[in-house]
């Protein structure tokens, strides 16, 4: 509880003012990819390897993470389908089978149709995803921060314990 | 770059390890000892268990495998071993085991334990497998025989006594058979009554006799009529098939009863051949001579060796065809590139053994691609074992457990050569009671099993030997004349034939001094065994009585009326299609003289010749 708290006020805070676009943005695309692939396979862990190492910001990337996969959940048939296109292309055959011959790139289960149908459309997304969350934290920070900052659920978060406890840790932080 | 994120990837890192190497150890013993107990049916104990993931090594100090049948000793124990497996078929959950050695194998050694294991409900497995039959057929066929008593037939039975223990069997059969066919012939007597086909019958005779011929003066009106009259002919024509279809259910039901009624005389057979077991008169001939000299042990030992066989066979056939290709909507579909991960979830390509059996013989050899599932490995089970002691005792074990095709396929061969025979009895049966003075063994194996045609030999060979009668002859005639008979032999040559090719496994035991025992037994005990022989038949006979015979006419009688039931709805049938053919043949005649003179006053109209 108090980590997802943490995470909530942090990311309230970071669209505020603190983050850059680029970090939050990163993080969301970041986020994003895990979301919508399937959680249990080795290259989101490579992608929670580079959350943790990169300067995004974990807070978007646990927020897209969450809308995401409630996406997937829906769109997974379509990645099927998808899939199934990518790996029966002729000309993408050789490769198919290279790769799958190669126990590295064998262990991510990209011959699997909702691992490379979900992970292309995500890297694809990402594309218009990543410009488009920064103008989306710029037009926040413009237009609606003040408003939500404003709202019962914001006003308790501060209100809270947790909260006060996770100002002062961050302050001493710097 | 985040360093505290980098600092709390090293610790993750680091402590995954530390948690790793701490408890591996133990979960991975436990497991195996878990799956292998279950599998044998009694403790499997591993000792000093040590995986090495960085160099992919298991090795342990000693392993024991308690006997299912004797968990205070084990089946075999092994010392030292070491294998290696592969690193990358683990990420598939397979594991691909290139070589094993085992040092120090040792078989029926004591334990300081007792290796009984409690085998979950979930893992038991209720229906006897089919090799699991055979033996309990063959352990049947011991008992039999090991009861038979030769030399002191009683002659004097009390055949009262006897037939209220025996518990005849075959009069509950008769009489259950009796009742199925009644039931049967009185669903042949509903199926006759209730029957369409004779209200349809009535109909279509009633239809034809309608149409009057005489009365059609239009050649529309005859067509009109021909067009019912075809309506009709597939009207009966499936009738006809309705009648056929009774017809073919009526002869496979009585096919059927043909069979049970042939039975009849088996069961009969069988209650008498009880009763002979239970007054221990034996059957002198050479084959049952045989079987009681040899046959305990030779076929005790042999039961002994299919336990493994039906070991084997269960779990490979569990195993066949374990990787399903499975579309959920979900989880997406893997698509296969190339056979290169095409394992099965356990594969140990090698295993390289040595020890030494129970009576000290050096054994070394080879046990190749035990795997889940031969399908996937392309190899079948190979084992060829072997070894010899310092006094030239030797044992060779080979075979090949094949599940590749259709029907699985066990060969098993094993002979043990060059063992003494001094001091010993070479046969529990009272007839030949007398140890060994001189002499050695061989005995020599060979199964074959395909699905569940099973034919294997066992041969026994007893070289260079001599008996010891002791100082005085004996003063029992059949044994003087037995010692007489086998005081020349020096070799004793028996072979005992498990097969079922040809129906219900045969047992068959022959030796060469079978003859020898059959004429010492027929010229003293064979009147007094005939004697009794002729009290219990007859008693046996009169208990079930007559009852085959009134079985017989009371089916003989209920066939034929059933019989000319069906024969009368075939003539009706047959009687119908007759008047509708008839029928139609009329409207045609008719329609043509109709058309014709239609066509010759049409002609003379116009003055036009057609």
């Amino acid at each position: 509880m108090f980590l997802i708290l943490k995470y909530v006020a942090k990311l309230l805070k970071a669209l505020s003012s603190e983050a850059s676009p680029n970090q939050l943005a990163g993080g969301f695309i970041l986020g994003m990819i895990i979301g919508l692939t399937p959680v249990l396979s080795v290259h989101n862990l490579i992608i929670l390897i580079l959350i943790i190492i990169l300067k995004v910001n974990i807070g978007m990337a646990i927020l897209a993470f969450l809308i995401f996969s409630g996406i997937a959940y829906l769109a997974d048939p379509l990645f099927h389908s998808f899939g199934i296109w990518i790996l029966e292309n002729d000309g993408l055959q050789d490769t198919w089978t290279s790769m799958y011959n190669n126990e590295l790139w064998a262990i991510t289960r990209f011959y699997n149709t909702v691992v490379i149908g979900s992970f292309i459309s995500a890297l694809v997304l990402c594309v218009p995803m990543f410009p488009l969350t920064k103008v989306g934290v710029v037009q926040y920070r413009k237009h609606i921060h003040e408003k939500v900052m404003k709202t019962k659920f914001a006003k308790a978060l501060k209100g809270t314990k947790l909260y006060s406890v996770y100002q002062t840790v961050a302050r001493v932080r710097g | 770059m985040r360093i505290k994120g980098l600092i709390f990837l090293a610790i993750i890192t680091a402590l995954g390890f530390l948690i790793s190497w701490i408890s591996i150890d133990p979960i991975v013993e436990s497991e195996i000892e878990y799956q292998a107990s279950i599998a044998n049916g009694a403790l499997v104990e591993i000792d000093g268990f040590d995986i090495d993931l960085i160099d992919l090594k298991i090795r342990w100090d000693r392993l024991q495998v308690a006997n299912p049948e004797n968990t205070m000793s084990n089946s075999f124990e092994t010392g030292e071993m070491e294998l290696d497996f592969l690193f990358w078929p683990t990420w598939w959950e397979r594991v691909i085991v290139e070589d094993i050695i085992f040092k120090d194998f040792k078989m029926d050694t004591e334990r300081e334990t007792d290796g009984y294991f409690e085998i979950p409900e979930d893992e038991k497995n209720a229906e006897p497998s089919f090799v699991a039959q055979v033996i309990g057929d063959v352990t049947s066929e011991i008992s039999r025989n090991a009861n038979m008593e030769f030399t002191n037939i009683k002659t004097n039975i009390n055949v009262d006594s006897l037939m209220s223990k025996l518990n005849l069997q075959a009069p509950d059969k008769i009489d259950s058979l009796r009742n199925g066919l009644s039931r049967n012939y009185q669903k042949w007597d509903s199926t006759f009554a209730n029957t369409k086909i004779n209200k349809e019958i009535a109909d279509i005779e009633k239809t034809i006799n309608a149409i009057d011929v005489k009365k059609i003066k239009d050649p529309k009106k005859a067509i009109e009529a021909i067009k019912n009259v075809q309506k009709l002919v597939k009207q009966v024509d499936s009738l006809k098939t309705r009648a056929q279809n009774l017809k073919n259910d009526f002869q496979e039901d009585f096919g059927d009863s043909k069979f049970s009624v042939g039975r009849i005389d088996n069961w009969i057979q069988a209650d008498f051949q009880r009763a002979m077991n239970m007054a221990k008169l034996p059957t002198i001939d050479p084959g049952n001579i045989a079987q009681s000299l040899f046959g305990e042990n030779l076929l005790a030992d042999y039961s002994g060796y299919l336990e493994y066989v039906a070991i084997a066979r269960k779990y490979g056939g569990r195993l066949v065809g374990e990787d399903k290709d499975k579309i959920e909507r979900y989880e997406g579909k893997d698509y296969k590139f190339s056979d290169k991960y095409d394992w099965p979830k356990l594969w140990i390509q090698n295993i390289d053994l040595s020890g030494e059996t129970k009576t000290a013989i050096q054994l070394a050899g080879q046990i190749t691609n035990i795997s889940s599932d031969q399908k996937k490995t392309k190899e079948p089970i190979r084992f060829d074992l072997g070894g010899k002691d310092d006094s030239n005792r030797s044992m060779t074990l080979t075979g090949e457990f094949n599940y590749l095709g259709n029907e699985p396929r066990e060969t098993i061969n094993f002979t043990y050569d060059g063992f003494g025979l001094k001091g010993t009895k070479i046969s529990p049966s009272e007839l030949l009671p007398y140890p060994l003075k001189t002499g050695t063994g061989e005995v020599s194996a060979t199964v074959s099993i395909i699905d569940k045609r099973f034919d294997s030999e066992i041969g026994y060979k007893a070289k260079g030997i001599a008996f010891d009668f002791g100082q005085n002859p004996s003063k029992d005639r059949i044994q003087q004349l037995i010692r007489d008979a086998v005081s020349s032999t020096d070799q004793i040559n028996v072979t005992a034939l498990v097969d079922n090719l040809d129906g219900p496994l045969k047992v068959k035991v022959r030796s060469n001094v079978d003859d020898l025992f059959v004429n010492a037994l027929k010229s003293t005990v064979s009147k007094e065994v005939d004697r009794a022989r002729q009290k219990i038949e007859s008693r046996v006979r009169s208990e079930i009585g007559n009852r085959k015979e009134q079985l017989l006419a009371f089916k003989n009688e209920k066939e034929a009326e059933i019989r000319k039931e069906y024969e009368r709805l075939e003539n009706r049938v047959n009687e119908e299609i007759k008047k509708v053919e008839e029928k139609k043949e009329e409207l045609e005649k008719k329609k043509k003289e109709l058309e014709d003179s239609l066509k010759n006053n049409i002609k003379d109209r116009i003055g036009i010749d057609w």
